[in-house]
């Protein structure tokens, strides 16, 4: 049942990423309206999925590397939703593509929880995770802004003024939902890290500064410190220096991620 | 009666020439009631900067109407006959059904699909349906535009035909807009105060721009613009300090030199400003030093940008003309079936009420030998007839409307007629369908 729902789902995002792709490129304007209506009924396919697993396994889809992804793809995708109030919907350029590939990777692992038995287990710990999972679906709604502001920026300051500037919403807007991102994002990584020093604190009396996913979490943490620092910085071009850090704070959280994930030693519960 | 279609456009005859055909609202109520005199059944008269076309429906036995509305047109326009034929067209029928859905479309118009034309076809047709009670338009020209409306509709949420700014004005608003998202609120500074000034402060104040700023070198000048359209003027002097507090400057002066140089810029303190500048140089030559540009936060665009942005949503356009066709085509066959299909309306009542009058008086002497069945047996008596004779006169009628639709009409009506012997009863009196055979929606 699961992996119905998440293979329907899967190919609902490909049909949506299709769709923008050929509106972006034939410069159709009804495109990101009907890309956006596909990929909504997918997030509502992937949702029922993770609802699923959770009644079948009684167990919340945040352990394990192939349910996490799978519930980061779906958060991605709610914000994708909450995009539409901004008239961003052409960001589904980018964030479709990556919710496909999330469900996809989750379909591939194989969505089963992983059976380790994990002393932390609890509302605690659903709210730390979900918490962080927000804050990274944040990130790469920030990054998918972020790429389309400087894309944009370029276009209209080359005055190239084809594709991209027909098809890539008005700059204010990118920015307005690159700007709110970072701020959910930011807040919702900070509430994780809290929670989750908290419970180590109290539970096993140590930071755990050595923890992969504790470095992960600051380095994140830090990335949206610098995106915020780069709006409140200096005068002229504050948007895109943003949007900028963006793009930049997110490909660095990524390959912090691969290397940590590379090097992590075996055993370990590291997502 | 048939359809017609007199006019002049843009096609045909220059601006010089198209501006002397101009009729206005006044003046078309009058043309209404001196065409209903010339043999037109129905009349709308569609008069804008690029066309005045009459649409006519005109009797048969007026075969010169067409010839009549032309010259009514050339004594509108105090034009020679002889001259005025030079620029005017006639188109018949299918042929003008066809004229009208793609001017309505907007595959017509100068500029492919610029909306102004569907509203201004649909006022004319209102303006004719009040005109003295509306006499000047009959079910057949209401039908015919109320499709081409519709169809005009269809084309315009069905294709990106009306997408896209297709003029310089409305490329720079829309530079604008992806520039700063809403101009609500916005300020502008327009330099110069010449006939593209006046259009671009109107296209600022349609987008909500809080604020429009005039500046001309002579001040009077920028005084009365200002006063006209409700913008401020400022003196030339204080351009480089507006400059500052401004998110768009549109440059249109006739200055032989930039007016808005790099130390302008400088002066203005552009750099330690947080929001972006627009600045729209559509004069020629260029009044913007191009290194401006080179600021980070300014966003500069000359006549070339524009029209780049304007080629763009044309050459858009004109790819989506073939499904516009395509959409128009299903429009004119679906009223061109309608129009041609109620020639066969007055066979079809005929033949029906002729066969009705036989059924119902067979019916009657039939059921007065059959008295020993029930109220309810007799019903259903009546019942059986009435459905045999449906199914009986289903396959002609169908047959009719398809000859009708295919344009056989003319050959297959005598020959139902003559089968039948409808015409003799109704020179007989045997019914008075002939009488009532007038026109039908």
């Amino acid at each position: 049942m699961v992996t119905i729902l998440i293979s329907s789902a899967l190919l609902l995002y490909l049909v949506a990423s299709g769709v923008l792709a050929r509106s972006f490129a034939g410069g159709g304007d009804a495109g990101p309206r009907t890309g956006t209506m596909v990929a909504a009924l997918g997030v509502a396919l992937h949702g029922a999925a993770l609802a699923a697993f959770t009644a079948l396994h009684n167990e919340l889809p945040l352990v394990g590397l192939a349910p996490s992804l799978a519930t980061l793809g779906f958060l991605i995708g709610v914000f994708l939703l909450v995009t539409t109030i901004t008239n961003a919907r052409p960001v589904g350029l980018v964030l479709v593509p990556v919710m496909a590939v999330l469900a996809g990777l989750a379909l591939v692992l194989g969505l089963q929880p992983t059976g380790e038995d994990l002393a932390f287990r609890g509302v605690w710990f659903a709210f730390h995770v979900l918490a962080a999972f927000i804050g990274y679906a944040g990130l790469t709604v920030a990054f998918a802004a972020g790429l389309l502001y400087l894309l944009q920026f370029r276009e209209l300051k080359g005055k190239r003024l084809g594709r991209i500037f027909r098809f890539f919403p008005a700059l204010p807007t990118l920015d307005l939902l690159g700007r709110w991102s970072v701020a959910i994002g930011f807040a919702t990584l900070t509430l994780a890290l809290l929670l989750g020093w908290g419970w180590t604190v109290r539970f096993q009396q140590t930071l755990a500064p050595g923890n992969p996913q504790v470095i992960w979490g600051v380095i994140t943490w830090f990335a949206f410190a610098a995106m915020l620092g780069a709006r409140a910085w200096g005068t002229a071009g504050r948007e895109r220096r943003a949007a900028l850090a963006s793009v930049i704070g997110f490909t660095v959280v990524v390959l912090v991620y691969v290397v940590l994930r590379l090097s992590v030693v075996a055993g370990s519960v590291f997502l | 009666m048939s359809l017609a279609i007199v006019g002049i456009s843009h096609r045909t005859a220059p601006l010089e020439v198209r501006e002397r055909f101009v009729v206005d609202a006044e003046q078309s109520a009058q043309a209404m009631r001196r065409l209903a005199s010339t043999g037109c059944g129905e009349a709308v008269l569609l008069s804008t900067c690029n066309r005045t076309e009459l649409y006519m429906r005109v009797a048969e036995d007026h075969p010169d109407a067409a010839d009549l509305a032309a010259r009514f047109l050339s004594d509108h326009a105090r034009m020679a006959e002889h001259d005025a034929d030079r620029y005017l067209y006639t188109l018949h029928d299918e042929a003008a059904v066809e004229h009208l859905f793609r001017v309505v479309a907007s595959l017509d118009s100068l500029v492919i699909g610029e909306a102004q034309i569907q509203g201004q076809v649909k006022t004319a047709y209102e303006r004719a349906t009040t005109t003295d009670g509306g006499f000047s338009v009959g079910p057949v020209l209401a039908r015919m535009f109320e499709s081409a409306l519709r169809v005009g509709g269809r084309v315009r949420h069905e294709t990106r035909l009306g997408t896209g700014a297709a003029s310089i004005p409305s490329a720079a608003m829309e530079l604008a807009r992806k520039i700063f998202g809403n101009l609500k609120g916005r300020r502008a500074l327009v330099l110069g105060a010449g006939e593209m000034s006046e259009l671009t402060v109107e296209c600022l104040r349609s987008e909500g721009v809080q604020q429009v700023l005039v500046s001309n070198r002579t001040a009077a000048r920028a005084g009365e613009v200002a006063a006209r359209l409700g913008a401020t003027a400022v003196p030339f002097e204080r351009m480089a300090a507006t400059l500052g507090d401004v998110d768009i400057v549109v440059s249109a002066t006739a200055a032989p030199h930039p007016v808005i140089t790099d130390a302008v810029i400088a002066q203005a303190r552009v750099a330690e400003r947080k929001r972006p500048l627009l600045i729209l140089d559509i004069a020629l030559p260029r009044d913007v030093e191009p290194e401006v540009g080179a600021q980070p936060n300014v966003f500069l665009y000359d006549i070339d940008d524009l029209s780049q942005v304007v080629e763009g949503t044309l050459e858009r356009r004109r790819s989506e003309v073939s499904i516009a066709e395509g959409i128009i085509r299903d429009g004119v066959r679906d009223f061109w079936q309608w129009y041609r299909g109620r020639n066969v309306v007055p066979t079809i009542r005929d033949l029906r009420g002729w066969a009705e009058q036989v059924r119902d008086a067979e019916t009657r002497r039939a059921l007065q030998s059959l008295q020993h069945l029930s109220a309810k047996d007799q019903g259903q008596v009546e019942a059986l007839t009435r459905q045999l004779l449906a199914k009986v006169l289903h396959g002609p009628t169908t047959r009719l409307r398809e000859a009708a639709a295919d344009g056989r009409d003319a050959h297959v009506l005598e020959v139902a007629r003559y089968l039948f012997g409808l015409d003799d009863k109704a020179r007989n009196g045997a019914g008075s369908a002939t009488e009532r055979r007038h026109d039908t929606t």
